[in-house]
């Protein structure tokens, strides 16, 4: 029997993220049951005040706004995703059309959100356009709003719908919608009966790998966000930056952190009940 | 074969205009000699501007391309030789392992960011260049050992086998059989890493210290302090890079794969 | 499996960005060269408070390179400054931050026989000052108050008062700092407290106020509500003259009205100090120095716009201010608040992400 070098390999790595990932989440967990300092930083004796404030009305309904925007920007994403994977799937252009989908995706991040303010601000290309045919006098306030977010973060995190579901459908057998037809099913039905239970997989992946950054989100509503639309990256960013509140900081990491175990569970949990 | 019908092409067409229109509008405003969205001619000046004019902004895409590459090397190593272990070996503690490298991948960056700012806080790290590299050689590493082991997993086991047979050694092995063969998905793993780098923005924003802003970080002060279109200029500049970028590695990756 | 597929799929397209910027490269490789020579002053300071031109001449006439990073808040840099320990010498913090850090023992005692031209401020200021009772720690930079401004073409009549913010024809038109002292310094000054109040009912009270003006406008910005209103996106915004001002050019000004509300604001006095910290002290002291000429702080001021703490630099602006000091009368500097600070916080939070 030679010689099992397997720890020897993956040494570095299990070193690398025990420091870098488990110690910093950790030592995060355990802040968010320490008291705070006055300015900054946390006192070392227990304490569970971090968590009492997360059940301020305030929080709960940044909690409720996060959740809003994740589950609205999810759907979207899917449903928009799901026709458009499907096309390029069955294209015979299939390489082509992936490329027009991850050019834009490859563009930084930032850039493309500053797109969109120069197209929704008051003196952006929208308003400019409106007023111009008369259908309306005064610009409208479309950015630092709800709807904004949800636009800006549809655009910038479709492509992790698209990906996926294009890698499932792509796999998928169509002789098998041809022979549901051919027993007289119309196109439609037999899509939505065949085709998605078996790209199932595909579709959770979708939904994971659009909600969790969703829900996370902090770039998008800094910056195209208003007074009403907080969400809770901001909320995780001003308690750590400006408030020096390090507990509560930590405590809705925790929570952020805890809905993320969740939902991936539940993928894990749909991923092998497929393969049942 | 059915042909996909109206529906799906519409939606096709939407999403791609969808995506594309807002940064076709970012091109042409860089053109623009006005401040204002308002056409007021063509003109270079904000490509002047950022190539001749921007300090800052080239001190910063230095540090992102000083970044992007240590880091991207560094998680290089530590993620093949990880992939290699967890592919090919049975040991111990490989199943928290596993889960430990899906970590970074599936945790929101506001999570990682916000957790290692702490710890760097906590064992008295300033924060600098040096601090971006850690962060960034901490998420980029489950990217590689993915993209590795996702190349590694197409290969038989008995290769291996067969060359320990023969009497190689375990050095000779890694040089001159597991190498070789994972080296499209080493490659690949690289430059995914390297752009994982230069793209990110939400953990360095978290762990950035003084003068070591990168690029990203860069454009995020200029979105909310900026006075001028050099943006534009500059999202063209990066625009045109990434779909020139994209055409070639496509090609170089296939080329890679058929070796 | 799929999730490795999808990665790979990233990692075709991904490909690209790696090294996207190549075209540019050549351009830019004679910049970073003349660093290693030169020695290097890290300054931590507020969005544009200091005019390039300064920056570059003080670069040039020491043979040395600046590097300018900056803040939008206090609250921003004190935490970036805990958070990152180290690294810059210099740093530009409101009074009441200057005692926090006093206690925080973050700061070098200041050597005044470093910085001869610290005779050329007012004593007056001076004299106001009790965040640094003798300015050992601190030496004062720029004096002011947030204001209102107002574009004109839009709004015609107007009240110089904080209560323009309670107008909701309006409503989303107008933005208030993204700064708790500030926002609720207005709040107290418009009910006639003292912007430093430690009383809780007090500070009840302004944060009703608050409330009612959140429901006009559109965020709380600190940061780009001067692209904003340059741009006509808002019509009335509270915040800093220098920010607003910078950002419209000569004809745009004409339609600005600029006041400060005559109940009076949160006032601030930002002052250079020294970190502990500092690797270039000399250096620091150098800028410090540099800074109060008269010839380079009347440059600085008629920049921003802002009066001159510096008397000989009175008679070298060329820019008439767009207040006094005599406009600040009714205005109050803001004080460390001790432990009042997490009152205020809980205040601001409900505030912000309340409805």
């Amino acid at each position: 029997m030679r010689k099992n070098y397997g720890p020897i390999y993956v040494g570095p790595v299990a070193f690398w993220l025990c420091a870098f990932l488990s110690v910093p989440l950790l030592i995060t967990l355990s802040y968010s049951f320490l008291a705070k300092g006055l300015y900054g930083g946390v006192e070392p004796h227990f304490s569970l005040a971090a968590y009492r404030s997360l059940f301020n009305t305030a929080v709960l309904k940044v909690l409720l706004n996060t959740i809003i925007i994740a589950v609205l920007s999810t759907a979207l994403m899917v449903g928009l995703a799901l026709p458009t994977a499907y096309y390029i799937a069955r294209s015979s252009q299939k390489n082509l059309l992936l490329m027009l989908i991850i050019i834009p995706f490859w563009t930084n991040f930032l850039i493309r959100i500053y797109a969109w303010i120069t197209i929704l601000g008051s003196n952006g290309l929208l308003n400019s356009f409106l007023m111009g045919v008369g259908l309306t006098d005064g610009p409208i306030q479309f950015l630092y709003n709800r709807g904004a977010i949800i636009l800006v973060i549809v655009y910038t995190t479709i492509p992790f719908a698209i990906f996926p579901l294009y890698s499932t459908i792509e796999k998928f057998d169509f002789s098998l919608i041809e022979a549901a037809m051919d027993l007289g099913a119309s196109k439609t039905k037999a899509l939505w009966k065949i085709m998605i239970p078996n790209i199932r997989s595909g579709i959770t992946t979708a939904v994971l790998f659009t909600f969790i950054p969703t829900f996370g989100n902090f770039a998008v509503p800094k910056l195209v966000g208003g007074t009403s639309s907080w969400m809770l990256g901001n909320l995780i960013e001003r308690e750590l930056n400006i408030t020096r509140n390090w507990p509560l900081a930590s405590s809705m990491s925790v929570v952020l952190t805890f809905v993320t175990m969740l939902a991936v569970l539940f993928f894990m949990r749909s991923q092998n009940k497929k393969e049942l | 074969m059915s042909k996909p019908g109206k529906f799906s092409f519409g939606v096709f067409v939407f999403v791609t205009l969808f995506l594309h229109i807002p940064l076709a509008i970012l091109v042409i405003s860089s053109f623009n000699s006005s401040k204002s969205m308002r056409w007021e001619g063509f003109s270079l000046k904000w490509y002047h501007e950022l190539f001749y004019n921007s300090g800052p902004l080239w001190h910063s895409f230095w540090n992102s391309i000083i970044v992007a590459i240590s880091s991207s090397v560094v998680a290089t190593v530590i993620g093949t030789l990880g992939a290699i272990g967890l592919c090919w070996y049975s040991f111990r503690m490989k199943k928290a392992i596993q889960t430990l490298t899906f970590f970074p991948v599936i945790l929101p960056e506001i999570i990682i960011g916000v957790s290692i700012l702490i710890f760097f806080n906590k064992i008295g790290l300033s924060l600098s260049l040096f601090t971006i590299f850690l962060a960034h050689v901490t998420f980029n590493i489950p990217f590689v050992l993915m993209t590795v082991m996702a190349r590694l997993e197409e290969f038989d086991f008995s290769i291996v086998e067969a060359a320990y047979d023969l009497g190689a050694t375990e050095i000779d092995m890694l040089l001159r059989v597991i190498l070789p063969i994972s080296m499209p998905g080493i490659i690949a793993g690289l430059l995914l890493a390297i752009t994982l780098s230069l793209e990110d923005f939400v953990i360095t924003f978290f762990v950035a210290g003084p003068g070591s802003s990168t690029l990203p970080l860069h454009i995020f002060s200029m979105i909310r302090f900026g006075v001028s279109p050099t943006i534009n200029a500059l999202s063209v500049v990066i625009i045109v890079g990434t779909a020139l970028l994209a055409l070639s590695s496509k090609n170089l990756y296939s080329s890679l794969l058929k070796r | 499996m799929l999730l490795a597929a999808a990665i790979v799929s990233m990692v075709v397209s991904g490909c690209s960005e790696g090294e996207k910027e190549k075209p540019t490269e050549q351009k830019v490789v004679q910049k970073p060269q003349q660093q290693e020579t030169a020695q290097t002053l890290y300054i931590y300071n507020w969005t544009y408070y200091i005019p390039n031109q300064v920056l570059k001449d003080f670069e040039k006439e020491y043979n040395v390179k600046v590097v300018y990073d900056m803040y939008s808040s206090n609250e921003e840099m004190f935490t970036k400054l805990k958070a990152g320990g180290s690294g810059y010498d210099l740093v530009f913090p409101s009074g009441d931050y200057v005692s926090i850090m006093i206690k925080e023992n973050m700061l070098e005692p200041i050597d005044k026989t470093k910085i001869p031209n610290f005779s050329n401020i007012d004593p007056e200021v001076l004299a106001k000052i009790h965040f640094d009772e003798g300015s050992q720690y601190s030496v004062p930079y720029m004096m002011g108050a947030a204001g209102v401004a107002v574009n004109t073409k839009f709004v015609k009549d107007f009240d110089k008062s904080w209560s323009i913010f309670n107008r909701d024809d309006l409503k989303g038109r107008m933005t208030m700092l993204d700064d708790m002292r500030e926002v609720l310094g207005a709040a107290l000054k418009s009910l006639g407290y003292s912007v430093n109040t430690k009383s809780l009912e007090e500070l009840q009270k302004a944060k009703e106020l608050v409330k009612q003006w959140k429901k006009n406008i559109v965020k709380f910005d600190a940061e780009s509500f001067g692209k904003g209103f340059a741009a006509g996106e808002f019509w009335v915004v509270q915040g800093y003259q220098e920010n607003i001002f910078l950002e419209l050019d000569e004809a745009a000004k004409q339609d600005v009205a600029f006041f400060i509300p005559k109940e009076g604001s949160a006032m601030y006095m930002d002052n250079m100090v020294l970190l502990k910290t500092a690797k270039n002290k000399d250096l620091a002291y150098t800028f410090m120095n540099y800074i109060h000429e008269p010839k380079v702080f009347a440059q600085i001021a008629d920049f921003l716009m802002l009066p001159s703490i510096n008397v000989p630099a009175r008679d070298l602006m060329k820019v008439k201010p767009n207040y006094e000091i005599a406009d600040l009368a009714r205005s109050e500097f803001k004080e460390d608040l001790g432990e009042s600070l997490k009152d205020y916080n809980q205040i601001w939070q409900e505030i912000i992400v309340g409805e």
